[in-house]
């Protein structure tokens, strides 16, 4: 999801730029905050383990091959701060040493990667966690958070480039969506099944670098909580909210009409829920049909990846 | 090219992606004389013209996602004509920039701008140790390959996650000497 | 005044395990002394209690004293200063991007202005026989120019005792004779733990035998390393150096 430079404009380029400002600026007051001195080199280490990590490929079919992208995990092994800082640094080294990502989207990228991967994905991790305990509970909570992430991640993306007028927004949402909606389930079992691999082996790790239940965290996800949402209403809201009549008139374009567009089955031709619109309703339907989808699915992964003898 | 200081190349390399992005394709006079000018950089730096290609050419997914659908749009035919022409420039740019610039020189005028100390230390030791861990991965990944007897993606998928895992115990454990290390010879 | 003085040193794992089970030795000020053991004895443990690195917090299990001086937190800098300690993985230890930039660590943290670093780094450089490396990046180097690069980035910080952790390991047979060469030109205090007992018996006058975090015999290289049912006790065995009178 790496934007090159050039498919997201000079204002589009500052705002995110300043909000990932933002966002990073945070970050790295809140790790030189919490992280012990001893820590420090582990950050850049981090950051090469997750470069290098990257570069695994986890074949799919036919000649492709899943790679993991890491937020999330990083998050949940590290604090989320820390990922946020980890995740920054590889995407500005991606960006000027292998010419991933460009130079002037590199505020997007952050955004999307850095703090969304990182900071959102932990958010519904710990959330997760808390309602499913011991450790099937958290492979299950890392499998689905990383999903998320990466959706939610998606979304922003599609917004970004929308607003630059790159693509349009009747295309690029729903292509980036659901080509996210199944990258991201590749994202979350990667995830869980690398957090199981480190907990079996070191669990001491894990343990030490995430305190559970510290009042401080909430801080820390409420500051990111404002940036994700600032960056929603920015880059998100608008299209989505007038995407209904985007859809409207391509519908028109092209030819056809509201009654052969319905996708759910309506009592009346005109048929409209006050206030909502059927095409958001359907596009909401769809999506929490599909999170509760992938609940399940983590579920399952939990389960069959972490046996009953293994829970303490 | 390879000598000159990092810091002039940066500023020009900024200011050539800064206008390339922000200003409109109709002043055709910048990017004919920014194209002009990275070339003349090329020639200059030597680097061999099949190498800068092969570079540029890297099409990400993402990237040939964006231009299939641009071609499929009524507008998008010039539009995507647009994104290419801008995003080769500053590619193009980025590629002669970090080709003819070691990197601890970049980190260098980063830490005289005065930028956060903490991302800059992070970038230095995640440049060092780069190569020392895809080494390791690339070990690890060969070692279980050759004990490994049985077919099937599932199998592949749990050994490559255990690789990776271990890749990050060993990379942690490497970080608690460095530290070490850094101690030792004084660092507070 | 002993340069290095470990009295009763005792240390735990955090699983549990006992690493060091009342150590106590005297080194002198200008001796070369070799530590030897098997893996896993404890040798390791033992070299980073001599610079304040262990334990993690203090416990009052033994005492260290380098120099005269208790090592203690509060004198730890001081310590440092007069302890230069080589780490077993080179790439544990040249953690900067250039090798100039390494070398000129230690005498950074030390508070030495421009001009007296350049000057240390050039020195350190010429001592170990890598002049103008000082461009090069570090992960260039071959596994040599790495061990040898650390020395200097030691070096650098002028410290009266020199600790190398295994500094021989992983080196061909050319390097290890030009390591071997390197350190027997420098004058100051050295403890060596290592497995190559060939430099031991070249370089050190004095041998401490260590296994299972005990000390089995402390004496005289020639003496320790010739008693063979000592040697093969312990997980060694005597050097052909001495068996056979060769000539090097």
């Amino acid at each position: 999801m790496h934007i090159p430079d050039g498919f997201i404009d000079g204002k589009t380029a500052v705002v995110t730029g300043v909000i990932s400002a933002v966002g990073v600026g945070f970050a790295l007051r809140q790790v030189q905050r919490e992280l012990p001195p001893r820590k420090v080199p582990l950050l850049g280490l981090a950051a090469a383990f997750l470069f290098a990590a990257q570069m695994v490929n986890f074949p799919v079919a036919g000649g492709t091959s899943g790679h993991l992208v890491g937020g999330t995990l990083v998050a949940a092994l590290l604090g989320p701060s820390a990922a946020v800082v980890v995740v920054t640094t590889i995407l500005i080294v991606q960006c000027f040493l292998f010419q991933d990502g460009g130079v002037t989207a590199l505020g997007a990228n952050i955004f999307n990667m850095a703090i969304i991967n990182s900071a959102a994905g932990y958010a519904v991790y710990r959330l997760v966690g808390r309602w499913l305990k011991g450790l099937r509970g958290q492979v299950t909570a890392i499998g689905f958070a990383a999903w998320c992430a990466t959706v939610l991640a998606a979304i922003c993306c599609a917004g970004q480039l929308t607003w630059s007028g790159t693509i349009p927004w009747s295309v690029a949402f729903p292509a980036m969506t659901t080509v996210h909606m199944l990258i991201g389930i590749g994202e979350g079992l990667i995830s869980a099944l690398v957090f199981l691999a480190v907990s079996s082996a070191r669990p001491d790790l894990i343990a030490e670098t995430t305190p559970t239940g510290r009042p401080q965290r909430l801080g820390e996800l409420v500051g990111y909580g404002l940036l994700i949402t600032l960056g929603i209403a920015v880059f998100v809201a608008p299209f989505a909210c007038s995407w209904p009549d985007g859809l409207d008139s391509v519908a028109e374009k092209f030819g056809f009409s509201h009654k052969t567009m319905a996708v759910l089955p309506a009592p009346a031709p005109d048929y409209q829920i006050p206030g909502i619109h059927w095409a958001v309703g359907a596009t909401a339907m769809a999506g929490v049909i599909g999170c509760l989808v992938v609940f399940g699915l983590a579920l399952l992964m939990g389960r069959w990846l972490v046996p009953k003898l293994k829970e303490p | 090219m390879h000598r000159l200081s990092a810091r002039p190349k940066l500023g020009a390399a900024l200011v050539i992606i800064a206008g390339t992005v922000i200003l409109p394709i109709r002043w055709h006079a910048w990017f004919i004389t920014a194209a002009a000018m990275l070339v003349l950089t090329m020639g200059l730096s030597r680097l061999p013209l099949f190498f800068v290609l092969k570079r540029l050419l890297l099409l990400s997914p993402f990237v040939l996602g964006v231009v299939l659908i641009n071609a499929f749009q009524p507008a998008g035919r010039t539009n995507w004509l647009v994104v290419a022409v801008k995003s080769g420039l500053c590619l193009f740019t980025v590629v002669l920039v970090s080709n003819t610039t070691p990197f601890s020189q970049i980190l260098r005028v980063l830490r005289s701008l005065r930028g956060p100390a903490l991302l800059i230390t992070t970038m230095a030791l995640m440049h060092r140790y780069l190569f020392v861990l895809a080494d390791e991965t690339e070990r690890m990944r060969r070692a279980r390959a050759a004990r490994t007897f049985t077919r099937g993606r599932r199998f592949e998928w749990r050994t490559l996650a255990t690789v990776v895992g271990q890749l990050f115990i060993r990379a942690s454990e490497r970080a608690e000497r460095i530290y070490n290390a850094m101690c030792a010879r004084g660092w507070k | 005044m002993n340069a290095i003085e470990v009295t009763n040193l005792k240390y735990r794992y955090h699983d549990g395990t006992e690493a060091l089970r009342g150590v106590s030795f005297r080194i002198l000020p200008g001796e070369c002394v070799a530590l030897l053991g098997p893996n896993g004895s404890g040798k390791s443990t033992i070299l980073l209690h001599l610079n304040g690195i262990l334990p993690e917090k203090p416990s009052g299990d033994g005492t260290v004293r380098i120099l005269d001086q208790t090592v203690a937190p509060q004198n730890i800098e001081n310590i440092r200063r007069q302890v230069g300690l080589v780490f077993q993985d080179p790439d544990d230890q040249l953690f900067c991007p250039t090798v100039q930039e390494d070398i000129a660590f230690g005498p950074q943290q030390l508070g030495c202005n421009d001009r007296d670093v350049a000057a240390r780094v050039e020195k350190a450089l010429a001592q170990v026989g890598l002049a103008g490396f000082g461009h090069r990046a570090t992960h260039h180097l071959s596994h040599g120019e790495k061990r040898r690069a650390c020395l200097a980035g030691v070096l650098a910080c002028a410290p009266a005792i020199l600790i190398l952790d295994e500094p021989t390991s992983d080196l061909d047979p050319r390097g290890r004779r030009e390591f071997k060469g390197l350190l027997r030109e420098i004058p100051a205090t050295k403890l060596i733990a290592t497995h190559d007992l060939e430099l031991a018996v070249e370089l050190c006058s004095k041998a401490i035998v260590l296994d299972h975090g005990q000390i089995i015999a402390d004496g005289p290289t020639m003496e320790l390393l010739s008693n063979e049912e000592l040697m093969l006790a312990h997980g060694l065995e005597c050097p052909h150096i001495l068996r056979h009178r060769h000539p090097h």
